[in-house]
């Protein structure tokens, strides 16, 4: 390297062509850095194969496995062949097989009940034994049973005619008919939007933290003095947003593709319309919902100078991404509850909570664009903020900023580092 | 040309910087020297913007320096700064881009640039995997990549061995002399400042103390001291002069301070009645001397 001629060759005069003048395009740099660096991380191939194999297997199980009508095995005790007949009748009916497994000895059918043989046993004197509790089905058609045995006894008594009998009690009771009908899909689309809140949670959180920990990286490493020296910090937040952010929904659009294709090929899914509905807008939500986020992740890693602090600097935004998860969870269950809807408007939680409801076909067009509006309404909101306390704190080294500190010490542009030299 | 203006920066109680001034001139290589703790970083953070200053401003060619003029700055900071698991060259290529390159210059000046600094034959491994001092030198390569306007090195030499040294001497003197880049960088190695730079710069407690060329420096600082060694004459024969003091016997002689009033042509005629003079010289401040002096220590 002490060569000389080689000096003199390469510093040789060669002025580069004019430079932009300004920084304004830097954060597509920043993001591209940010997007292939992660491309690249053995974490990002490891996480993306355990999800895929997750979803294959849940596929999978769905389409093959399962999925049919529920069946018992019912034992009984010296029951008569007419009581056995009704109750499996009385199964049939409502679409649940019964299996009847007859003994003549009652301690070998206990026996039975204890190894988990049996579901339930038909005594004679018309109890039904389980181990720790009887299904609430079987003992429900059990009991409907028995009650039409007697009914239809005590009418043959009175010498009503058995056909008339027969019609009495197969005549259909009471058809149920609703205002707003249910989609006859929603247990299916259930079932997606289950997945798929899992999904975006997974998502929203795993990005975010990826944020907060790139954050932390450039700092530890001390390489945003040089990267602030050079742009400014709202290109380098915005740019490390949006790559990261880019990266999420490259990976999300590509598990989407990869779990509909698989359900259609193995039948577990027959029609795709829903499912890339449900898909597009969960896909929606999280692209907002992490323009959301994102920038308070990346203030919480910019209060903290090492890896291990992170976990407490994400405390409120873990929490408040969690709560809606879980209110989302419950929200397929009852999509149309006071909570559901609220979390499904407000901007802390929308992103999660509001696609489990036009999922399930729930949500209304004005609750569906006020959600967007408070989102996106919320977002602008932040991101300045979060822009403005990340500057102030991105460059102090040491114990952690205080979010004040950070927020004064960026009045200016620029940054005040606590290091003194 | 870089100006800093009346710059002062306080950290809580602690006054960093204290009414700071001085120039980087167009092809010079400016020497900021000073005791630990005595503002050179904060002064140099300053400049490059990452800190703001209480008072005061910083001019480039004769302007406010602002975001656009900073892009074509080349920076070295304290607390040297990479991505740890990013190969060689990528890191070079990117930051020479977000210093406003496009794709294709900012590749080639990359290989360049690492070629100069000979760690060509790290290009592909990632930072974290090699020796502080070739990490040292990717450091450098980061701060050159762009073909800055402006140089701002704080401590570029320390970590560097010999040939290291010797290189990175080279690319500053080409730097401030073929390209007329102002350099400034702050050091502890007295010598080497002292060899490669046109002008210092002496920084004590957040105050500039001193500031120059080094020979203005010594012609303003320097005590009159002869080194004079004399054969065949007893000891403290000069004891009788008026106006001379020793300040150090040596196996070359002995130094003699001489007060402004004394004529060293007295002196030498006087040691001539006294033996055979075999020496008889002005003695030169070393930076290192002119240092200690005007910080006192």
């Amino acid at each position: 390297m002490s060569d000389e001629a080689r000096h003199e060759r390469v510093s040789e005069p060669t002025r580069v062509s004019e430079p932009r003048p300004t920084d304004r395009g830097a954060w597509r740099l920043v993001a591209a850095r940010d997007f292939t660096v992660r491309l690249r991380d053995k974490g990002f191939i490891i996480s993306t194969a355990i999800t895929l194999t997750v979803l294959s297997t849940l596929i999978l199980l769905g389409a093959y496995g399962g999925g049919d009508a529920p069946t018992y095995r019912l034992g009984v005790v010296r029951v008569t062949d007419e009581a056995i007949t009704a109750i499996e009748e009385a199964g049939a009916g409502q679409g649940i097989e019964i299996f009847t497994v007859p003994f003549g000895d009652e301690l070998v059918a206990t026996a039975s009940v204890r190894t988990g043989d049996l579901d339930a046993l038909l005594l004679a004197d018309g109890g039904l034994l389980g181990l720790d509790t009887v299904p609430a089905e079987l003992a429900q058609i059990v009991r409907d049973a028995a009650a039409r045995g007697r009914i239809s006894a005590a009418l043959d008594d009175a010498g009503v005619a058995p056909s008339q009998i027969e019609e009495l009690l197969d005549r259909p009771g009471v058809e149920v008919r609703t205002l707003e009908p249910q989609d006859p899909n929603r247990d299916q689309n259930a079932g997606i939007a289950f997945v798929a809140v899992l999904l975006a949670y997974g998502q929203l959180f795993g990005y975010g933290v990826w944020v907060a920990t790139g954050v932390i990286e450039e700092k530890a490493s001390r390489v945003v003095e040089i990267l602030l020296s050079t742009i400014r910090p709202r290109q380098l937040l915005a740019g490390k947003i949006a790559g990261i952010g880019l990266l999420g929904i490259v990976q999300l659009v590509f598990i989407a593709t990869f779990a509909i294709t698989l359900s259609l090929a193995t039948g577990a899914l027959e029609l795709p319309g829903a499912a890339i509905g449900i898909a597009l807008v969960v896909l929606a939500w999280f692209v907002m919902g992490f323009a959301f986020y994102a920038g308070l992740f990346a203030v919480s890693g910019s209060l903290v100078s090492r890896m291990e602090e992170l976990q407490n600097a994400m405390v409120p935004i873990n929490l408040i991404i969690f709560v809606s998860f879980f209110i989302s969870i419950g929200a397929l269950q009852d999509p149309g509850s006071t909570l559901a809807t609220a979390a499904s408007v407000l901007p802390f939680s929308s992103a999660l909570a509001m696609p489990v409801r036009i999922a399930l076909g729930s949500a209304t067009a004005p609750q569906i664009v006020l959600s967007i509006v408070l989102l996106l309404a919320g977002t602008a909101a932040l991101v300045p903020l979060s822009a403005r306390i990340y500057s102030g704190a991105v460059l102090k080294t040491g114990s952690r900023v205080k979010l004040r500190d950070a927020w004064r010490s960026a009045a200016s542009e620029r940054t005040h580092p606590t290091t003194e030299g | 040309m870089l100006e800093l203006t009346g710059l002062r920066r306080t950290f809580g109680d602690l006054v960093a910087l204290d009414d700071v001034s001085f120039t980087v001139p167009e092809g010079t290589i400016v020497g900021f020297v000073g005791p630990n703790g005595a503002g050179k970083t904060t002064a140099m953070r300053i400049a490059l913007g990452v800190l703001t200053p209480d008072a005061g401003e910083v001019r480039w060619r004769g302007e406010p320096v602002d975001a656009q003029m900073r892009r074509r700055f080349g920076y070295m900071p304290e607390e040297r700064g990479l991505y740890p698991r990013m190969r060689v060259l990528d890191q070079l290529v990117y930051l020479a881009r977000l210093h406003g390159l496009a794709r294709s210059d900012a590749r080639r000046r990359a290989e360049q640039t690492i070629e100069v600094l000979g760690v060509a034959d790290r290009a592909k491994d990632r930072v974290e995997a090699l020796s502080l001092g070739n990490q040292q030198r990717v450091q450098l390569a980061s701060a050159l990549v762009h073909e800055p306007d402006l140089l701002v090195l704080d401590e570029p030499f320390s970590g560097l061995d010999p040939v290291g040294v010797d290189v990175l001497s080279g690319v500053l003197r080409r730097q401030a002399t073929n390209h007329g880049v102002p350099v400034v960088f702050s050091s502890h190695q007295l010598e080497l400042v002292e060899r490669l730079c046109d002008a210092v710069v002496l920084i004590d407690g957040g105050r500039i103390v001193a500031q120059g060329t080094i020979d203005g420096l010594r012609a303003r600082r320097e005590r009159r001291r002869f080194l004079v060694k004399v054969r065949g004459a007893g000891d403290g024969w000069y004891d009788s002069i008026p106006g001379v003091e020793l300040t150090e016997a040596t196996a070359d002689g002995v130094v003699l301070e001489l007060a402004d009033d004394v004529d060293e042509q007295r002196v030498l005629d006087l040691a001539r009645a006294s033996g055979d003079v075999e020496r008889f010289g002005p003695v030169r401040a070393t930076l290192a001397e002119l240092f200690r002096e005007v910080v006192g220590a």
